[in-house]
């Protein structure tokens, strides 16, 4: 291997460690007493750089854990999952599911999936843009071949299904200087984000409202997602969905 | 005002003035006050998202300023070869917005399968050296544009080295047909944490290659009674680096000249007051030379 293969492989696995640095790496530094503090100057880089943008990422996490228990959580993230992309955008894509496997949080069971809506509102953020669907691209279309079609949701668009108040917790989170109680007795929620132009929406639906666009995202025609939903939710309102969803960017055209 | 369409825009040359790197948070600053700056840099790496509005507030603000892509994941010092989609990526965004300039590091962020998107410091040997002038050439026939290259801040030196990092800087730019990106506050950054002489790291650069300069902040550490010099680019430039800075455009000539926050973001008015004073100082000296001339 060559000298500077051989380098940086090593260099490399002594950022990530949290343990002292191989001693055959300090030995190729210029040693004037200080080899291994001028070593942790970039070990310390790592972790602090990396982890801004995690901290970034997760603004409610960090609040709901505390500034001194974030950066712990992320310097054992960064360590254990180090970024894989030449950019930071999506950095964090394993971090709810890092967060959840810790017992130490399980006192705060909701956490993971407020890291998960933290995480799905800057992919949506940086999604690729679209083209609402306009009204005159169904124009004169048959009852039939309405249920026939196949809308194409917006690529920003995502699912995020909470056994928690999730959607509560994120909202009185977003500033530091709300403080009310949520009760977990408030249950379940069911959130579709998008981002059908410049702003990200959050919305809370109804469990048939989920159920259908999530058909919808496996490819089902408007006719074959409404007819499974109607069987699980009886409740679900179309007519109701479409006069609010169907021409707002939640749908691109065709 | 006018409309400038995509197709008929002209890549700006950033004008030999002093720019600001563009932040997030000042998107909405700049395009409602049109402020008197000459321009802005970016890191693509942030814009290389699908969509969405951090690419929307680029196009809107790159029709009133020129911009300079600031790359910081390229890793032209890495033993593991260019990432294609990276390069695709970078000539992606070149083609849209065409930048007055475009640079990178003489650094490595790959050193393994992931990414450290820190900058790591090189070993100066005849191999990395090659490495860095194959890795230039790469990007720029893939850009079909020159590049210019940033000297690093550096915290330790690696035993094996053969040349000064001045030495390997400057032929690294010479042999690949790069410019240089000077930036004094790592020239003081380095100087100071190896003992290095300021004067002799300058003396290896020369002003024909010079293309843009950086100014930016960096912290103090005591380590074990020494002083360490962090190169964070998150507090105001500080006086020496300012001195330094005066020294360099009075003996090298103006550059476009950068100021560069990357951490603690200051509040935009702050931003443009540091900005007014490198404006100042670059001033300062035009005047001079231009009163050489007339008594010369």
């Amino acid at each position: 291997m060559s000298l500077l293969a051989e380098l940086q492989k090593s260099f490399c696995d002594a950022l990530r460690t949290a343990e002292a640095p191989d001693g055959a790496l300090l030995a190729m530094v210029q040693d004037d007493d200080l080899a291994l503090q001028r070593f942790q100057v970039y070990r310390n880089n790592f972790i602090v750089l990396n982890g801004d943008a995690l901290a970034d990422m997760f603004p409610v996490v960090k609040r709901l854990v505390g500034e001194k228990a974030f950066r712990m959580l992320a310097t054992a993230y960064v360590r254990q999952h180090p970024p894989r992309d030449r950019t930071l955008l999506l950095y964090g894509d394993l971090f709810a599911d890092f967060l959840q496997a810790i017992p130490e949080l399980s006192e705060l069971p909701y956490l993971s999936d407020v890291a998960r809506l933290e995480f799905a509102w800057t992919a949506a953020y940086h999604a690729a843009d679209a083209h609402p669907l306009q009204p005159d691209q169904l124009q004169n279309l048959s009852e039939e071949a309405f249920a026939g079609l196949q809308l194409r949701l917006h690529p920003s668009l995502q699912l995020l299904a909470s056994d928690f108040p999730v959607h509560r917790i994120w909202s009185v989170n977003q500033s530091d200087d709300q403080d009310e109680l949520i009760s977990l007795d408030e249950g379940a929620c069911r959130l579709i984000v998008v981002r059908p132009d410049n702003e990200v929406q959050v919305r809370v639906v109804t469990p048939g409202e989920f159920e259908f666009v999530e058909r919808l995202l496996a490819s089902a025609t408007i006719g074959e997602a409404f007819e499974a939903t109607s069987q699980t939710d009886p409740q679900f309102d179309l007519g109701r969905f479409f006069s609010r969803h169907l021409f707002d960017g939640t749908f691109c055209a065709m | 005002m006018e409309t400038i369409h995509k197709s008929g825009r002209k890549p700006t040359p950033v004008p030999i003035r002093a720019g600001a790197g563009l932040k997030p948070q000042h998107y909405q600053s700049v395009i409602e006050d049109q402020p008197d700056i000459g321009w802005f840099e970016i890191h693509p790496e942030n814009y290389m998202g699908r969509g969405g509005p951090p690419l929307r507030y680029l196009e809107k603000i790159r029709q009133d300023y020129p911009i300079s892509l600031h790359s910081v994941g390229t890793s032209l010092g890495s033993h593991l070869p260019l990432d294609r989609q990276h390069l695709q990526q970078l000539k992606h965004l070149v083609d849209r917005f065409e930048p007055g300039l475009v640079s990178e590091h003489l650094s490595w962020s790959h050193g393994y399968e992931w990414y450290t998107h820190d900058l790591m410091p090189l070993v100066y040997t005849e191999e990395s050296l090659q490495v860095m002038v194959e890795h230039i050439d790469q990007v720029q026939d893939h850009l079909q544009r020159q590049i210019l290259i940033e000297n690093p801040s550096s915290y330790l030196q690696f035993k094996a080295s053969e040349m000064p990092e001045q030495v390997f800087y400057v032929e690294a730019a010479k042999r690949s047909g790069a410019g240089l990106l000077v930036d004094v506050n790592n020239v003081f950054v380095s100087c100071t944490n190896h003992g290095w002489n300021i004067e002799d790291y300058l003396s290896e650069i020369p002003i024909s290659l010079i293309g843009e300069i950086h100014l930016s902040g960096h912290s103090v550490q005591q380590v074990e009674g020494r002083t360490l010099r962090i190169d964070d680019h998150g507090s105001p430039v500080c006086s020496e680096v300012w001195s330094l800075y005066q020294q360099f455009i009075s003996q090298f000539g103006l550059a476009p000249t950068l100021i560069e926050w990357d951490s603690n973001i200051p509040e935009f008015p702050q931003l443009l007051e540091e900005v007014s004073a490198a404006q100042s100082l670059m001033d300062g000296v035009a005047e001079t030379e231009v009163r050489n001339v007339v008594t010369g």
